[in-house]
């Protein structure tokens, strides 16, 4: 019995114990099936992000007041209400194509509108779906915003900024 | 006469080398096998939401090595909180499986060893509901029914014995990898069938077959290397045991 491979007698208890062994799966397969339900713990509301700059000189700017409200035809939904801020995240109306915003900054207010395509994206068993989206094109009032432009127009889970607004 | 003798004898060492005195043989019988897959129904009894039915074939190449072919239908169906997902396929998958087990002590009844499979999955799958629910309100969505061809490579150690002749059980474990669930980054699987879930890439398991088995053949397998006559006796002394198997058509045939 000193090689269980290589010698003979082991061969009688070769039946026995490979019979024993072969019941431990069966235990596997009803832990495995009452371990199953988990959590989920990941970020799955994809954000537009957008980061402010001075216009003309393109430097980082800093408001001294933002809000952004986003518009449904039944309500304004508001997003942002934050003093000294240099970049705000939002997102995207799921069930449309559009989405506009009213931006307040330092006081003024400007109407955003951005247009874009949607697309479902599994982010796990446990967190379902999310729909991340490619921003094809904007328009905005320029009663403060100097420009809004499209610096990445993937708005996915990835954290990436997506506009850069000038004002 | 007695130089024919000596040229006879001289030509039968050459040819034989100068090894020739005693060797151990076993006579092995090589087997087909039809194999079925007790777990997935097994699981679908304790209320999982995946529906599977696998089955094997396999074909002993010789005391150690086997190939073997399996293929698996599976339906997964699943209703969360934030949406409905299902998907349906068959998968197969191929390789070779190796018995680490000697010759003498396996007998062609016991198996304790590893296979390595090439897997390919051919499914649909739909998500009839995707619920959400953010800042802009709730509502629902779905995506439509599409088809995929995904690939994963699996590791599968496992035991085997035959409970009695013409008839084997045995389990393994699996480890597979994902290669491509073959349905871009966005629109992963939730269940890919004969893998598992498509957002991971490693996947593991295990299986229970009962195995139907048939010899199709027997082979004579040296399980104690004949010994040298002369000459190399120390070498002999001091060499490992081997076991060998007579290829087909080499002698080896019974």
């Amino acid at each position: 019995m000193t090689n269980m491979f290589g010698t003979n007698s082991i061969t009688p208890f070769i039946g026995k114990r490979f019979r024993y062994d072969l019941f431990i799966p069966v235990v596997l397969t009803l832990c495995l099936g009452s371990c199953s339900v988990q959590s989920c713990y990941e970020e799955i509301d994809p954000m537009m992000n957008t980061i402010l700059l001075e216009s003309g000189t393109g430097e980082s700017a800093k408001a001294s007041s933002l809000t952004v409200k986003g518009v449904t035809p039944a309500d304004t939904i508001e997003f942002v209400d934050a003093e000294s801020v240099s970049s705000f995240s939002v997102t995207l109306d799921p069930s449309i194509d559009k989405s506009v915003f009213y931006i307040t900054l330092d006081g003024i207010s400007d109407t955003a509108v951005i247009f874009y395509t949607r697309s479902p994206h599994l982010v796990s068993p446990e967190c379902g779906y999310t729909f991340i989206s490619t921003i094809t094109g904007l328009m905005t009032t320029h009663n403060i915003i100097d420009t809004l432009i499209i610096d990445n127009s993937n708005v996915n889970l990835n954290g990436e900024k997506n506009l850069h607004l000038f004002y | 006469m007695a130089k024919r003798t000596c040229i006879c004898f001289i030509s039968l060492l050459l040819i034989a080398g100068t090894t020739a005195v005693s060797q151990d043989t076993v006579t092995v019988p090589l087997h087909l096998k039809a194999g079925f897959d007790l777990s997935g129904p097994i699981m679908k009894m304790i209320g999982s939401d995946l529906t599977s039915y696998g089955a094997t074939l396999s074909a002993d190449i010789n005391s150690s090595l086997a190939v073997t072919a399996g293929i698996r239908y599976s339906t997964f169906q699943t209703s969360d909180y934030s949406y409905d997902f299902m998907s349906r396929g068959t998968s197969v998958a191929v390789g070779p499986d190796y018995n680490f087990i000697k010759a003498n002590i396996a007998q062609g009844k016991h198996y304790a060893g590893i296979g390595v499979r090439y897997g390919l999955s051919f499914y649909s799958e739909e998500a009839t509901v995707i619920r959400y629910n953010n800042e802009w309100g709730a509502g629902e969505s779905s995506v439509p029914l599409s088809k995929h061809t995904g690939h994963f490579l699996e590791i599968t150690p496992g035991v085997r014995t035959e409970i009695f002749p013409g008839m084997t059980i045995g389990w393994n474990l699996y480890l597979r990898m994902l290669i491509s669930a073959g349905a871009g980054k966005d629109l992963k699987p939730v269940w890919m069938p004969g893998y598992g879930a498509g957002t991971s890439g490693l996947t593991t398991g295990a299986e229970y077959y009962i195995s139907v088995t048939i010899p199709y053949r027997k082979i004579r397998v040296i399980v104690k290397p004949k010994q040298k006559e002369s000459g190399d006796e120390e070498e002999l002394e001091e060499g490992p045991t081997q076991t060998v198997t007579f290829p087909t058509g080499s002698g080896g045939r019974l």
